[in-house]
């Protein structure tokens, strides 16, 4: 037990650390995928393992863009514009003189920029991060549909088959964003956003940046969710202004299936990616059990009351005896 | 060694919130070498001196120096690329962070722009070995005890290798042992070289401990000396008597009716086991440091917070009240603290919030009686002076007059019990005065007002009873000339004093 705090390396121990209370989570996403697996043998091929995770990694980005200021102690409810903007804009650069290169260069640098402004916003203004985000959302989408009115615009079809077509290509993605995410939570920066999330005053206090880490959590999560709109531009082959809409709300409840809590500074990624995941398999489940849209929003819904219930229930549980 | 020049200073600093003054032009100066003792009353101002000199805040005007230059902007990042770190009161820990994590934040050493973890561990554990910190360093410092974080947070300060060294209350929630632990580190910087300021409720740590002392009042400083030859009760006089003027209505004869509340074997809260009782006519103070009971004494009596005593008459009536409902049929009712958040709805206009208590009452078939309230809003008006439009929201109004009106929307009730929770926090000088002649009204009426304060000179003069609380049990009980500030002061703090009846 107190190995670690004479020798041992620090950094493991705290990453296995990490994984606490995330126990149960982690065996409910395995039975689910199990059961997956039972239902639908095909995910178990490359061809299948790919088509599944492709329908995963847009909501597992977003989910990341939305635990990633949820850690900070804030929120964004302008996902499903911007992941929308970024479809657009991809659709409407790539054929233009710098070619793919110069699309996704141009979204990325939109996410960034779009992020940086609201952080910036949020934190020097002081102004509440819902009702900045909110406006945010109807701006975005009004430009979105100024840039392409109706679906449209142009993917090449290498591209989507690249992204979208029979490889594992967007999990192997998926691991680069993971690898990136714990490089930077590594950094005093990235720990000034949890600790931010958590004690503002404290942390303030400690000599950490509070505002330029609510700026850079904003910035991340605008690149994030823009590049989603990207890959969803090329799973479609086409830009779609409104396509994003159900990522909002989506990617609140992922993250709190995951475990991250309102406040901030509680939860982890790795526990949001878990419930992106979850969530994804669910919506995937009850798609192919032919369960009609509307049931399947109620199920939805359902399911994150009692996430989020069941382990406050546990603990009182425990609590009492 | 005093005569080294000094690391830290601040040179004749004024500082407001909202208008209203907390530091009124101090003067301190950190030596290197020295343990220098702040201290001074609730409200006196010494967090806000700290957060000054620490760069959590900035002057409104005079300066802080550093090793005698006066610095332009202050930020804690310049605060601690200056050598200076503080042990807040209030924590300044991540709750989901490691214990390593949390004491390297601010100040993490890097390689290639990541946090380099291997340096931090060397880091961490030296300076937890100096605390007595035997945790995995990778413990979440959410696991931990408050005493075990609270060594946390020096070890965090102690890991920035501080020139000064501020602690606040850093033995208020330590075991004995470790406070044993902090006064062996704390002697260990001082020789040294360290300049330490060190801020305690505790008369006998700044004794063992401190070496020059600065007293705050009002915020002002009343005393810069050197601590040798001063012992408990001359610190204590450092800190009390100041002129009260005519600003206390004068005492009636003391002639208290029948019995309002008893209780025997009282708890709730943080109090434990406390006998009070109180009689119509008569005011009675709840003294002592912060979070004492105060607040939780007068909940329970509300039936706001789970409350249980062995014997109890309210009201005549035996038991305590179940809820708040029942303890505002009996005659109580309760006056918060946060008159902002608990006591009054701020956008809402004066008017409305006087009547909103009486609104059941005055209504007629079920609806508002507006001929009816607006008589009572006139008559209440007046009887508190509260002068011009009641149709002004409450926000517009100033401290002292939102907390009338926080006062009078019970009067048309009729109560017989008014717990008052600090009534006169952040009220101007001739506000407290018309409600100290209110509060003595009520008392003359034959009501039992209760008023828990941070104020001691108001327990003085105010109050014809003062219970005095430490740690929830009854430290002292002061009536008629036994009241003074000496005593109130000495109780709270725990010094042991002869000759005082208590």
């Amino acid at each position: 037990m107190s190995a670690v705090s004479s020798s041992g390396w620090l950094y493991g121990a705290i990453q296995r650390r990490r994984n606490r209370g995330l126990g149960g989570l982690y065996l409910v996403v395995a039975a689910f995928l199990i059961l997956y697996a039972v239902l639908f043998p095909g995910i178990l091929s490359v061809g299948g393992f790919s088509k599944f995770t492709q329908n995963w990694f847009p909501l597992a980005l977003v989910t990341m863009a939305q635990a990633l200021l949820m850690l900070n102690g804030g929120i964004t409810l302008a996902i499903g514009p911007l992941v929308s903007l970024g479809a657009v804009i991809a659709a409407t650069t790539m054929d233009g003189m710098f070619g793919v290169p110069g699309g996704i260069l141009a979204v990325a640098l939109t996410g960034l920029a779009i992020g940086t402004v609201i952080g910036a916003i949020v934190a020097h203004l002081r102004l509440p991060a819902i009702i900045v985000t909110l406006a945010g959302s109807f701006i975005i989408t009004g430009v979105a549909l100024i840039l392409l009115p109706r679906p449209g615009g142009f993917i090449p079809d290498w591209l989507s088959n690249t992204l979208a077509g029979h490889t594992p290509v967007a999990f192997l993605l998926l691991v680069v964003v993971l690898l990136l995410w714990k490089a930077f939570l590594a950094t005093p920066l990235g720990l000034g956003i949890y600790a931010a999330g958590d004690n503002p005053v404290g942390a303030f206090r400690s000599g950490v940046p509070v505002e330029r880490a609510k700026i850079a959590a904003f910035a991340l999560s605008g690149l994030l969710t823009a590049l989603a709109g990207l890959f969803v531009a090329a799973q479609t082959g086409s830009g779609d202004p409104v396509i994003g809409a159900p990522f909002t709300l989506n990617s609140i409840a992922a993250a709190v299936l995951g475990g991250v809590g309102f406040l901030g500074g509680k939860g982890t990624m790795r526990g949001a990616i878990c419930g992106s995941l979850l969530l994804s398999v669910m919506i995937n489940v009850m798609f192919f059990l032919g369960f009609p849209p509307v049931a399947q929003y109620v199920a939805q819904g359902l399911i994150i009351v009692g996430a989020v219930a069941v382990p406050e229930l546990l603990k009182s549980w425990r609590a009492r005896r | 060694m005093t005569d080294q020049k000094p690391l830290l200073e601040a040179r004749q600093v004024f500082k407001g919130f909202f208008g209203n003054p907390v530091l009124k032009g101090v003067d301190i100066a950190l030596r290197p070498g020295r343990v220098h003792a702040l201290l001074g009353e609730n409200g006196a101002g010494k967090s806000t001196l700290i957060n000054l000199l620490s760069g959590a805040l900035q002057p409104d005007s005079g300066t802080i120096a550093v090793d005698g230059k006066p610095v332009g902007r202050f930020s804690p990042a310049a605060a601690r690329a200056a050598g200076i770190a503080v042990v807040q009161q209030e924590l300044s820990l991540t709750a989901d962070l490691s214990i390593a994590e949390n004491i390297g934040l601010g100040a993490f050493p890097r390689r290639f722009g990541l946090i380099d973890y291997a340096e931090l561990h060397r880091g961490v554990r030296e300076v937890c070995a100096m605390v007595g910190l035997t945790e995995p360093l990778d413990m979440p410092v959410a696991d931990l005890a408050l005493g075990r974080r609270q060594m946390v947070e020096i070890a965090k300060a102690l890991y920035r290798r501080p020139r000064v060294l501020i602690l606040d209350e850093p033995t208020s929630s330590l075991s004995a042992h470790e406070a044993g632990i902090l006064a062996d580190v704390i002697e260990a910087l001082r020789d040294r070289g360290t300049a330490l300021l060190y801020i305690s409720h505790r008369l006998n740590e700044v004794q063992a401990l401190c070496s020059h002392v600065t007293v705050l009042k009002d915020g002002g400083v009343t005393a810069d000396q050197s601590l040798s030859g001063i012992d408990g009760e001359g610190l204590v006089r450092l800190m009390v008597g100041r002129e009260t003027g005519d600003l206390f209505p004068p005492r009636a004869a003391a002639n208290p009716g029948v019995l309002r509340i008893g209780v025997e074997g009282f708890s709730a809260g943080l109090v434990r086991d406390i006998t009070f009782s109180g009689r119509a006519g008569e005011i009675i103070g709840i003294g002592g440091l912060v979070g004492q009971g105060q607040e939780d004494l007068l909940l329970g009596l509300y039936g706001a917070i789970p409350a249980k005593a062995v014997k109890a008459e309210v009201s005549g009536k035996p038991g305590l009240p179940a809820d708040v409902g029942a303890a505002n049929a009996a005659g109580l009712v309760y006056v918060p603290a946060d008159r902002k958040h608990e006591g009054l709805v701020l956008p809402h206009s004066i008017a409305s919030n006087l009547i909103l208590p009486s609104l059941g009452r005055l209504a007629r078939n079920g609806f508002r009686d507006r001929a009816a309230e607006t008589g009572l809003i006139a008559e209440l008006a007046k009887r508190l002076t509260i002068k011009g439009d009641v149709a002004r929201p409450v926000q517009a109004l100033s401290g002292g007059n939102q907390q009338k009106v926080a006062l009078a929307k019970w009067l048309p009730l009729d109560p017989s019990v008014l717990l008052l929770n600090d009534p006169t926090r952040g009220v101007d000088i001739e506000t407290k005065r018309e409600i100290y002649l209110m509060l003595r009204g009520f008392a003359t009426e034959g009501r039992l007002v209760i008023i828990a304060s941070s104020d001691t000179p108001e327990l003085v003069h105010l109050c014809d009873r003062v219970v005095v609380l430490r740690e929830g049990a009854v430290a002292a009980e002061l009536s008629g000339g036994a009241i003074s500030e000496e005593a109130i002061v000495g109780a709270a703090m725990g010094v042991d004093r002869k000759g005082a009846a208590a």
